[in-house]
Parts: structure tokens; C-alpha cells; sequence
């Protein structure tokens, strides 16, 4: 009788093990929910380099943006940016501004080259600034 | 010592005997709902297993840990005001966190909040009633708690590993909802059976937390910054 029983556990212990095994492999497959590493150089009108930032799945979009150093730098946000998202923070060059509108915009100075961060004031939306 | 008694006891017969089953029997039921949908509806949905089958795959994994402690609590169904709220808030905070972050990673903060709210409140009180009121009451904090929780930290790792962030979520509580059946096990030893749940019980609760996490995920509405 006892053999009948730990026979049955161990049964449903493999049914357990081969049914997460096989919805595993069909349900884990990769993929990304979001995008990243989308690339945009700031437009330059001759004084200021210019970026729009929007939104899309959940982070910026483009979150790579790339720019000149020593050139005035204005970038707003447009009306897909919400919440949280609308802090706009980079940290290594002391810019942190909540853009209220899309007419709003933060402007800076690139002082020195290299890849920085910027991010919403809780860090949950991020991309890099490429400065050359 | 007593630990390997409880081991032991989930080969044999009684109420501990049936945690292995109900696992299994809640897993092949969400599973085949999930399945039947899939077939049907869900694999003409664009990207459907990278978007949603991670989130979907833990929500089940999730149900199936929960619903075996609901059946032990309501086997004995009388505990100490100690134990009770132990069960209230276990239940509570375990079912609201890992409901609330699986749906909260595809519909939101508001929606995943308001499920995983839903969800631990209603087992947390359910389960914490086992004890009375403070039971009730802790169950009810536990799972308002739970849920917000696991929406909002699904929400604020959306950028920052959500999927392992939800494989070790799901880890931990798999370790707590072992230590609370061996809690059960502990504080009822020597005590009588006083209630029976055949497996229409767990079938139904699968059933039905399965569509309804299936259908908010995939077709429910969610926050504006996910569409």
C-alpha cells in the first residue's frame, strides 16, 4: 500500500517537473518588450544643438542621442512623455528640470566628451548621451 | 527533525499528502486553459510569447504555490490567533505581490495594483479568517500591501532586468509558501481534519484566476505609458 502511495507523489512530482519543463520552453522564449539603443544626433541650427525626446514601451525613445561637445545643447520632451518620465535628469552635468510642457526645454553645455547617462528623476526611464 | 516529518508527510496520505497533488492539478488546469486560448485567440496577437508568455507563465507558477496553502488553511480550518494571522498575512501579501507584479510588468501600475490588491485581499482575508478577525484584518492589510507593492516594483524595474527581477521574486516566495505550509504542518500536528476540498476546488480557482489574468494582461485595459 505505502509503495502504491510514494509512487503516486513521485508521479505527480515528474508531472509537475516535465509540465513546467515543456510550458517553459514554449513560453520562455526571448524577446524584448522594449526598445533600446535607438540612435539621434541633436539638430543644429548653427547656435544650439536641438533634441525632442518622445516615449515608446515604456522608456525614452530615442534613448541614444549623440552630440557635439562646446555647443549649447536645448532638449524638451514631447507630449508622449508622462509621469516620472517628465523629470529629466543628467547627472555628470548637473541638469535636473521637470519639463512640464513639450514647449519646455532644458539647456546646457557639453563641456567634456564621453558617454553619459540621462535618466527620469527615479531612474526608471534611461538612455546615454554620446558627447564627441 | 520535525522539518523531515514534514517532508515525509507530503508522500502520504492527509492533508499534507494532497499539497504535491494540488500543485500539480492547478498547474495542468491553468495550462490547458492557457493552451485551448493560445490556440484559439492568442497566437494571431503580434509578439504574444515575448510580450506576454514570461508574465503569464510566472502568474500560473504563482497560483499554483498559493492555492495549496489555501487548501491546507481550510482543511483545519482553526487556528491560534498567532498562526492566524501568520496565514492571513502570508497568503495575503504573497498572492497581491506576485499577482500584482505579473500584471503590473504588462498592463500598468493602476491595473497591476488593482488586481494584486483584489487577489491578496480576497485570499488574505479568506484564509486569515481561520483565526477570526485579526486574521481577517491582517490578510486584508497583507494583500492591500502586496499588491501595490508588486505593481510598483514591477513598474520602476521595467528598464532594469523586470524578467529576472520576476524570477527571483517568484523564488523567495516560493521558500516563504514552504515555510508557511510547514507552519501549518507544525501547529496542527495531532489535530483532526475538519473540512474536505475535492479537486473541483483547485480546478475552479485555477480556472478562473488563470482567464481572468489572461484576459487583463493581453486585452484588459492599461496604463497610458504601455500602449
Amino acid at each position: 500500500m505505502n509503495e502504491i502511495e510514494i509512487k503516486k507523489s513521485t508521479l505527480y512530482i515528474i508531472g509537475i517537473i516535465a509540465l513546467v519543463l515543456i510550458s517553459g520552453f514554449f513560453f520562455l522564449k526571448s524577446g524584448d518588450g522594449f526598445v533600446i539603443g535607438n540612435l539621434i544626433g541633436g539638430s543644429f541650427n548653427g547656435e544650439v544643438q536641438k533634441v525632442v525626446i518622445g516615449m515608446k514601451n515604456y522608456n525614452y525613445y530615442p534613448n541614444t542621442i549623440q552630440l557635439k561637445v562646446g555647443i549649447p545643447v536645448s532638449i524638451s520632451l514631447d507630449k508622449s512623455v508622462s509621469g516620472c518620465f517628465r523629470d529629466f535628469t543628467i547627472r555628470e552635468f548637473g541638469v535636473r528640470e521637470y519639463l512640464r510642457t513639450p514647449q519646455d526645454t532644458i539647456e546646457f553645455t557639453p563641456t567634456k566628451k564621453g558617454t553619459y547617462t540621462f535618466a527620469c528623476s527615479m531612474g526608471m526611464g534611461t538612455g546615454t548621451l554620446i558627447i564627441e | 527533525m520535525v522539518f523531515k516529518e514534514f517532508m515525509q508527510s507530503l508522500t502520504k496520505e492527509g492533508v499534507e499528502g494532497e499539497i504535491i497533488k494540488t500543485i500539480f492539478v492547478s498547474l495542468i488546469t491553468s495550462f490547458i486553459v492557457l493552451g485551448v486560448f493560445y490556440f484559439f485567440r492568442l497566437k494571431y496577437i503580434d509578439n504574444f510569447i515575448p510580450k506576454y508568455g514570461f508574465y503569464l507563465f510566472f502568474a500560473i507558477l504563482s497560483y499554483a504555490l498559493v492555492l495549496p496553502s489555501v487548501r491546507q488553511v481550510r482543511a483545519y480550518r482553526e487556528f491560534s490567533c498567532m498562526s492566524g494571522m501568520m496565514v492571513g498575512m502570508t497568503i495575503g501579501m504573497i498572492a497581491g505581490f506576485l499577482s500584482g507584479f505579473y500584471v503590473g510588468a504588462t498592463n500598468g501600475m493602476f491595473w497591476g495594483s488593482v488586481f494584486g490588491m483584489t487577489v491578496g485581499i480576497f485570499f488574505g482575508a479568506w484564509n486569515g479568517k481561520c483565526c477570526g478577525i485579526m486574521g481577517v484584518m491582517e490578510g486584508i492589510m497583507a494583500g492591500f500591501m502586496g499588491g501595490l507593492m508588486g505593481a510598483m516594483t514591477a513598474i520602476m524595474m521595467f528598464n532594469d532586468n523586470l524578467k529576472a527581477a520576476g524570477v527571483i521574486v517568484f523564488i523567495i516566495s516560493t521558500f516563504i509558501m514552504i515555510g508557511l505550509k510547514f507552519m501549518i504542518y507544525k501547529e496542527t500536528r495531532g489535530v483532526e481534519r475538519k473540512h474536505r476540498d475535492g479537486e473541483f476546488f483547485v480546478i475552479f480557482w485555477s480556472f478562473v484566476l488563470t482567464i481572468i489574468t489572461i484576459w487583463l494582461s493581453v486585452f484588459g485595459p492599461r496604463s497610458v505609458l504601455l500602449q
